[in-house]
């Protein structure tokens, strides 16, 4: 007997390299996955970042697995002799692996679903309420904001700290694609149409909005920033802003 | 094949293809029309404030053009380059010093009519935050009768932050330039058109800081097709968008 | 010496013995420069004007001409005036005693056809090579110092396009067409006339998308998002007419491979005896017929809005942009399946084979298989979480497409309970596989990240995705494509490719692979967009190492290139059968004879059975 027909002691190599690589698969998604994205100035992104970290630690099992199975592959079940190897054993199905499996990756589809209905539903709930509107208009290359109520316009985004903003955004030309960077939301900016989205930024500072739809000649260039202030700094702003059409 | 000849195979091959890639790509890159770069002339020294100090700092000037089309004035040269029909700027690389003011003077000879964003009617960014149209200093132009605008930005993390936009007001003469019967007294003739004879001259400065390239469209839609106005010249690198380059 | 006309008949052939791939050339150019010249001259181009139409025009005349000079539709042409090819012809047609020439005609014998789409897969990956090359060489550096924005975009766009053309045939192209036949037991595909006029017609919708790229002004990347498409210059028009041009070819290989495995399997090969290589060919290719006609809709509906002055999607006009985007994903998402699967049927053939195993739970995988085209028609508007379309639909496409990693996974389940106790050969196609391995479950996962409208609000129009999907098409499909082609390549010259060169460039690729996309994903991962010229300084450093793995990619294609065409001549003679297959394609000699098969073969059982005592 061969020490490939020892199924038990596959089953424990696989084991012990499988819960390394679990190890390591989760010490990367709890450590480097945040430090890799941008420091979040939202919940909604705060939320983001988590649901990256449960996923890459939900992930790691599974990516262990096969690079687990991979490794014995490599080492242990090698051929190392000339010419066409011998037949190994002829499995053509193991009913309970195959049914553990299947319902193992339905559990897990199960969850990411939950989790992501559950964040939807947080996030439409943050969306629903609105103490301020801001219209961003999109064109061809520029972002400009109007503040609702006001007659005040701007090419940089500012924003009062704590306050629940909607975005209502919509564009004179073609698609682009709105996105707060650091914040975590992002809808298309459509011609003909007024599209919505909505921000909670909780903390000050300054941060990226980016064009995500290709829209042409100067797409890469069609950057701006947002400065998130105070309560009290933001109504300072507002009012000293000259009246524009 | 023993190991030697596989590893001189293998960089035979890379080198070969290397070569060929790169041929082509070069090949591809230079297919771009090249632009001729206008550089600022020095106009002696100015006081700016910059970050809320004052400086002493080097003063340049740029001169360019708008036009109708692209053959008079413009780097396309007398016959237009591929589209002599679509309007142009003059030159589309713009090369500064750094840690300087620029005063630019553009030279408007189109028409104009409405904007499609009536924020881009302010000057925004200047010295000031205003510019002289034939010597009258303005904040803000009409945006209903606008020819161009002049939008000049780079990207938030590279470089200075430098957002500058001012709108360049219509040539009315140029109504009177109809080639079939053109207005001598105020119309000049140019190449295959006749174009106002009296430019309308805009003038505006700013302060550029560190290298950088920062690129710069006009926010008008001069250009073609049912969306926004914005596909041919607005849509192709050169005529109506180009660069600004700190050195 | 003069042949008589009886002698000349009884080789056949006629007229087509003069056709060949110069003809067609010469002849769509002289088309294509007829109908310029005709539609310039009858419509009024002064201005824009009439551009597009012009353009359109002379893009058809290409294809007609092309199609017309290569003799495609001789057959067809013979049968409508009452006249039918004979046997002579056929056998012209079929290549046989033509010797290399019959590489460069329309010829009908699948093995040519399989070969010829081998040299298409070679110039749609090369030229996309190139242009990547381009793309990545512009962003090593921020501030566009290698070509400016427009041609930047231009680049973008061709390369998405040239990549994906090149992926969808890259295995199903050769080996659908030179092994499937044979491992069902066929002499031939169902309809082999139609099988030379896909890839003729393949052939002329190329220089299409490489003009486009000429003729410029493409700034709408390979999505060709509406309105964007109407406003782009004249390179669209050839872009789509080689889209539609396209869609023929694909529909048209489609149903020859359905109609090939379902009715002309011998006798004794029933559908559980399949080898898993054609189940996978079969669905992509249903896939396929049903996603196809979705691009040939959206390209249309565009040119109708730039020639006739529709508005389908121009908002001014009563039109909308999300009317493109669904079209256009509605084929999107299929498409990446139609790509996938093949590539899939080869690793799980070649992992069977070189684990001395049989394939593990075949009903399993079929089922998977089937599961995986069912659920991948309903999850396109995953690509639209962020257009702002439908909020309320979010959650049942997220459903739907995290509902699709179950059969994704049964694939790996598949892949990893074959190779399990198996005798593992460390040979170049196994090589490839395990690449196939390591890289799929990357590009697996960070899918599924995506599918998360939350996660998607964040990473949408990032290097993030663009980052995963290189992992899926690159790290998994082209992976595949290569050990597809290790794997059959003795059967088709009855040499190896070079052993060592392989592992170079295995070397090359699987590393430059993960340095270019890791460090492309912490891109996305920190803010870049995608389709960006260049880019905020933060970014320096990973674009910088990005660039470095893609020249590494680069190096190992090249050695791959080298490679095969040395191995082509002189590489070490492999006899019928190199690898110990089972599958009918090992059974017949080296080169194979023109009808395959002196005698049909009768199946009794698959072609899996390692271990098992013979009854």
């Amino acid at each position: 007997m061969t020490s490939n027909d020892n199924q038990k002691n596959n089953l424990r190599q696989i084991f012990w390299i499988w819960l390394a690589i679990t190890a390591f698969g989760v010490v990367v998604g709890i450590y480097a996955t945040p430090r890799l994205m941008p420091r979040a100035a939202s919940n909604t992104m705060h939320l983001s970042v988590l649901t990256m970290v449960v996923f890459t630690v939900a992930a790691a099992p599974i990516a262990a697995l096969v690079y687990s199975v991979v490794i014995v592959a490599l080492t242990k079940w090698r051929y190392r002799g000339e010419g066409v190897p011998p037949d190994g054993p002829p499995i053509r199905g193991n009913s309970p692996a195959t049914s553990i499996w299947l319902v193992v990756s339905t559990l897990l589809t199960v969850f990411l679903l939950v989790w992501g209905l559950a964040l939807l539903a947080v996030d439409n709930g943050a969306q629903s309420k609105s103490q301020m509107t801001v219209n961003v208009t999109g064109q061809q290359w520029i972002w400009s904001f109007g503040y609702a109520g006001t007659q005040v316009h701007s090419l940089d985004l500012f924003l009062p700290v704590d306050t629940d903003v909607k975005f209502a955004v919509t564009s004179k030309d073609v698609v682009h694609g709105f996105w707060i960077v650091q914040m975590g939301i992002k809808v298309n900016a459509n011609p003909g149409v007024i599209t919505t989205t909505a921000v909670t930024p909780n903390r000050v500072g300054t941060f990226d909005i980016r064009c995500t739809e290709i829209c042409g000649l100067n797409h890469a260039f069609m950057v701006t920033r947002v400065h998130v202030l105070t309560k009290k700094n933001f109504d300072h702003w507002l009012a000293t802003q000259p009246a524009t059409n | 094949m023993t190991r030697i000849k596989a590893v001189v195979v293998s960089l035979a091959s890379v080198a070969l293809g290397a070569l060929v890639i790169a041929m082509a790509g070069i090949a591809l890159a230079h297919a771009q029309p090249t632009q001729a770069a206008l550089e600022a002339t020095n106009v002696g020294t100015s006081s700016v404030t910059v970050d809320g100090a004052l400086r002493t700092v080097e003063h340049v000037a740029l001169t360019i053009g708008t036009y109708p089309d692209s053959q008079f004035g413009t780097v396309f040269g007398k016959n237009g380059g591929a589209h002599p029909d679509w309007v142009a700027y003059s030159n589309n690389n713009l090369v500064v010093p750094e840690n300087s003011l620029v005063t630019i003077t553009v030279n408007q000879y189109d028409g104009g009519e409405a904007l499609n964003n009536p924020y881009f009617g302010q000057v925004i960014g200047t010295i000031g935050n205003n510019a002289t149209v034939n010597g009258k200093t303005v904040r803000h132009w009409d945006p209903d009768h606008v020819g161009h605008t002049f939008t000049l930005r780079g990207i938030p993390g590279s470089g200075r932050h430098i957002f500058v936009s001012v709108p360049i007001p219509p040539n009315a003469v140029l109504d009177s330039c109809d080639p079939a019967a053109p207005d001598a007294s105020i119309c000049s003739s140019q190449g295959t058109g006749y174009y106002p004879k009296d430019p309308v001259v805009v003038k505006f400065s700013f302060y550029v800081g560190s290298k950088g390239v920062y690129q710069w469209n006009c926010e008008y839609p001069c250009g073609a097709t049912r969306i926004g106005q914005f596909g041919a010249a607005m849509s192709t690198y050169g005529y109506m968008s180009g660069t600004l380059t700190v050195k | 010496m003069n042949s008589t006309l009886e002698q000349r008949h009884a080789v056949g052939g006629g007229f087509l013995r003069r056709l060949n791939f110069g003809t067609a050339a010469v002849s769509g150019l002289i088309f294509g420069f007829a109908a310029w010249a005709l539609s310039h001259h009858f419509l009024d181009d002064s201005g824009q004007g009439f551009a597009d139409q012009v353009t359109v025009l002379t893009g058809c005349g290409w294809v007609v001409g092309f199609l017309l000079g290569i003799g495609a539709l001789t057959g067809p042409g013979k049968w409508f005036t009452g006249r039918d090819q004979s046997h002579a012809d056929e056998m012209y047609l079929a290549g046989k005693d033509l010797g290399r020439k019959r590489f460069f005609q329309y010829t009908t014998d699948h093995k040519v056809v399989g070969v010829q789409y081998i040299i298409a897969t070679m110039v749609l990956l090369g030229a996309g090579g190139i242009l990547a090359m381009g793309i990545r060489t512009n962003l090593l550096t921020p501030g566009n110092h290698f070509v400016n924005q427009q041609v930047y975009n231009g680049f973008l766009g061709v390369h998405g396009m040239l990549m994906i053309l090149g992926l969808i045939i890259a295995v199903a192209g050769p080996w659908a067409n030179f092994i499937l036949p044979i491992q069902v037991g066929a002499r031939d595909m169902a309809f082999p006339r139609l099988n030379a006029l896909s890839l003729w017609t393949l052939i002329a919708a190329i220089p299409l998308l490489l003009g486009s790229l000429a003729i410029g002004a493409m700034d709408m990347g390979w999505v060709t998002q509406g309105p964007i498409s109407d406003q782009s210059g004249i390179g669209f028009d050839l872009f789509a007419m080689s889209i539609i041009t396209f869609t023929i070819s694909t529909t048209v290989a489609g149903v020859n491979t359905i109609c090939t495995v379902l009715t002309m399997r011998t006798k004794g090969m029933t559908m559980e005896r399949l080898p898993i290589f054609a189940w996978a060919s079969i669905f992509a290719a249903g896939l396929g017929l049903y996603a196809f006609p979705f691009f040939l809709v959206v390209m249309s509906l565009n040119l109708a809005d730039r020639m006739v002055g529709t508005s389908f999607f121009i908002a001014s006009g009563g039109g909308t942009g999300w009317l493109q985007e669904n079209l256009f994903w509605l084929m999107g998402h299929p498409e990446v399946y139609v790509i996938l699967l093949p590539a899939v049927g080869a690793i799980l053939e070649i992992a069977s084979v070189f684990s001395r195993k049989p394939l593990f739970s075949y009903r399993t995988v079929v089922g998977g298989m089937a599961g995986l085209c069912g659920l991948s028609a309903l999850v396109w508007a995953h690509h639209m979480f962020t257009t702002g379309w439908a909020p309320t639909l979010g959650g049942p496409f997220m459903l739907t497409t995290e509902l699709i990693s179950i059969p994704t996974g049964v694939i790996f389940l598949v892949l990893l309970g074959t190779i399990w106790r198996g005798n593992i050969w460390m040979k170049m196609p196994m090589i490839w596989v395990f690449g196939f391995i390591v890289n799929f479950i990357v590009g697996g996962i960070t899918g599924i990240y995506l599918s998360d409208i939350p996660v998607d609000n964040q990473m949408h129009g990032t290097m993030f995705v663009v980052a995963h999907f290189h992992y899926v098409f690159v790290g998994s499909v082209l992976f595949g494509a290569i050990a597809a082609l290790f794997y059959w390549f003795p059967k088709v010259s009855g040499r190896f490719i070079d052993e060592k060169m392989g592992r170079i460039s295995f070397w090359l690729v699987f590393i430059g692979t993960h340095v270019t996309f890791i460090s492309m994903f912490v891109s996305g991962l920190r803010g870049m967009s995608r389709r960006y010229s260049s880019y905020a300084m933060i970014f320096e450093h990973t674009n910088f190492i990005t660039t470095i793995g893609a020249y590494m990619i680069m190096s190992g294609m090249l050695v791959l290139l080298g490679a095969v065409i040395t191995s082509w001549r002189s590489g070490e003679p492999s006899g019928p059968n190199p690898w110990g297959g089972k599958s009918l394609e090992w059974m017949v000699p080296t080169p194979v004879p023109l009808e395959n098969f002196e005698v049909l073969p009768v199946i009794t059982s698959d072609p899996y059975t390692y271990g098992e005592a013979k009854s």
